[in-house]
């Protein structure tokens, strides 16, 4: 990972799917425009078919923006790139391979696993799973799953790292627990972060600016700079604010959405 | 979430004091024994008799034999006796250990009724062949007859074994091969898979030993050509099943591996083929049963040794006894072959154990 490397610049990004049931076309991005700075971490936050999973895997580069671009310091993204990590939802762990396994398979494709054993072995340990790097992902809880996860997306250093709703399935407990262990790995590796979430707390919580979208088409309704410090206290007025004012601004694309389909 | 270091909270009062002093987790079979009811004295003394049964059951075939007058005063050999005796001996062993291990004792008693039913089996045939004459010579040759005749002819029987098994993984490493290939490549590709399903539905549904007659004619040898017929009856089953499993993997293992800079061939090698793994086993033991039976028929047609030859070589001498024996020998060759396949295939499939329990 070079600094100051990480500037992901969307342009104008529109998506449409084609609908092979229908017969028809949908829209599921519209002019999305998007500035993430190097090491800065963001969430979109969106009811559930907003389109925010997709503008996460154009960025990723597994799926090609039908008009627009985004770029990655710089050049024009197509097609995956290790500098660009991904942590899905669930069930991308690697069934076949050990939790070890699982994690060095990104150095193993890059041919730089002999000098990184080291690494892998480092963060195993970091999120607590020594105990557990010879077992399955079937041997592990959800929250250990997605644990691995994320590890095994950090472990080739990657410039941006992609989350999308990576603690979706988990109890709310184990989420907050996972949350404060991603604040410190971005501490320590300085990656830029692009969250994709429908947990409000959670995106207040952990990132510097939230993008609010509306579904069908989405689209970008606000960006909400937030300027609290961390560790953030769930309970402070100040958090309290800004989560009413996302579940207004929420609320509001709704019936702007109800409206539309009238 | 540490599993070792942590004292068993077994707190109900009839397993407490059966809590095992070491500090750690039991393993699933002393888990078992924690959780099981405790049996009765006598339950227990059952338990050894029913273990004791195939061994008397033994004798019984034993005594049978050599005390009681053969139909027609036929001669008979200690070949079978032997036979029976170690097979007594492999019990005996067994039952030894289970006084001393309670989970060799747990084994036995599992298997005791089969073992017993297998040497009842022995005795019923013995008495209806050779003691009686119901089921009469020369179709049906007593035990010790069937015994015989594989001693008298181990050297050739050796040497067919191993015709055979050479013939059958030549044919068999051919067919997986080109099938994995084509399989998981058409799993892969769309394009390849707009080519190979179309073959697929053609030749797929033909046995292969339909080709038998063509290929004795055509093939330049005869071992090429039932090399052949082996390897296309192996690959139609290896094809369809590692496509599909190939098509079952969840999109995002894909993806993820992409992310994570793999490039086509560590997709092929390292995602496909171990995540269809899976079916492509189904395949390989399909594949198996299909290429034993092309191996008989292309042994029994055409190729001039190996098992299934000697059982149709035998039959011009009219020796059923052999016939039989090539059976049995053909039987325990390929139990063993599937034994091994199933060997390898447990380890490979090491990551799937409990996954469904």
């Amino acid at each position: 990972m070079s600094a100051g490397a990480g500037h992901i610049s969307i342009q104008n990004v529109t998506k449409i799917f084609a609908r092979t049931d229908l017969d028809s076309t949908l829209v599921a991005l519209e002019s999305v425009n998007m500035e993430i700075r190097p090491a800065e971490f963001i969430s979109i936050v969106g009811t559930s078919g907003c389109g925010k999973s997709t503008l996460l895997r154009i960025i990723a580069g597994l799926e090609a923006a039908t008009f627009g671009q985004v770029r990655c310091d710089g050049e024009i993204i197509a097609g995956t790139n290790p500098k660009r990590g991904l942590v899905f939802q669930e069930h991308s762990l690697f069934p076949w391979l050990s939790v070890r396994d699982n994690i060095a398979f990104g150095l193993r494709a890059a041919g730089r696993y002999k000098s990184g054993a080291d690494l892998v072995d480092g963060l195993i340990s970091r999120v607590g799973l020594s105990e557990f790097s010879g077992s399955y992902p079937h041997q592990l809880s959800g929250g250990m799953r997605q644990r691995v996860s994320l590890v095994r997306a950090l472990v080739v250093s990657p410039d941006v790292l992609l989350l999308d709703e990576p603690l979706g399935a988990l109890d709310s407990f184990t989420r907050m627990n996972i949350q404060d262990e991603i604040l410190k790995l971005w501490n320590e590796h300085k990656n830029t972060m692009i969250l994709i979430t429908h947990d409000v707390d959670e995106a207040i919580y952990l990132s510097q600016r939230i993008y609010i979208m509306s579904p069908r088409p989405g689209r970008i309704v606000k960006e909400i700079p937030l300027g609290m410090s961390y560790p953030r206290n769930r309970g402070s007025s100040e958090f309290t604010a800004v989560r009413s004012e996302i579940l207004r601004r929420l609320d509001f694309a709704k019936e702007e959405q109800e409206e539309y389909n009238l | 979430m540490s599993v070792k270091g942590v004292p068993l909270a077994v707190e109900s009062s009839s397993t407490a004091d059966r809590q095992p002093s070491v500090g750690r987790a039991p393993t699933p079979w002393e888990l078992r024994q924690i959780e099981a009811v405790p049996k009765s004295k006598s339950r227990v003394a059952a338990d050894r008799v029913i273990c004791a049964l195939p061994l008397v059951m033994a004798a019984a075939v034993t005594a049978q034999y050599k005390i009681t007058p053969n139909f027609g005063g036929a001669a008979t050999t200690d070949i079978y006796t032997g036979f029976i005796l170690i097979m007594a001996l492999l019990v005996l062993i067994q039952f030894i250990r289970s006084l001393f291990s309670k989970r060799s004792f747990e084994k036995l008693l599992e298997k005791a009724p089969l073992y017993t039913a297998g040497f009842l089996l022995f005795a019923l045939y013995d008495f209806a062949t050779l003691k009686t004459g119901i089921l009469p010579l020369p179709y049906f040759p007593w035990p010790d007859r069937i015994l015989n005749g594989i001693y008298e002819d181990r050297a050739l029987l050796l040497d067919c074994i191993k015709n055979s098994l050479i013939l059958l993984f030549s044919g068999y490493f051919a067919g997986t091969a080109i099938g994995l290939f084509t399989g998981l490549s058409a799993g892969l590709s769309r394009r390849v898979r707009y080519w190979v399903l179309p073959l697929i539905q053609i030749l797929g549904p033909i046995p292969s030993t339909t080709w038998l007659p063509i290929i004795l004619i055509v093939a330049a040898s005869l071992f090429g050509g039932s090399v052949f017929l082996i390897a296309l009856g192996v690959w139609y089953p290896v094809t369809m099943t590692s496509m599909q499993g190939v098509l079952n993997i969840p999109k995002a293992n894909f993806e993820a591996a992409r992310i994570l800079g793999a490039g086509k061939a560590r997709l092929f090698f390292k995602v496909a083929l171990p995540a269809a793994a899976p079916n492509i086993f189904q395949g390989l033991t399909q594949g198996m049963s299909v290429a034993c039976t092309a191996l008989m028929v292309a042994e029994m047609m055409g190729v001039e040794s190996g098992l299934g030859w000697y059982i149709n070589w035998q039959r011009g001498w009219a020796e059923f006894a052999k016939m039989y024996g090539a059976v049995i020998v053909i039987c325990v060759t390929f139990s063993i072959v599937n034994f091994l396949l199933s060997l390898i295939k447990r380890r490979v499939l090491r990551w799937q154990e409990g996954q469904w329990n």
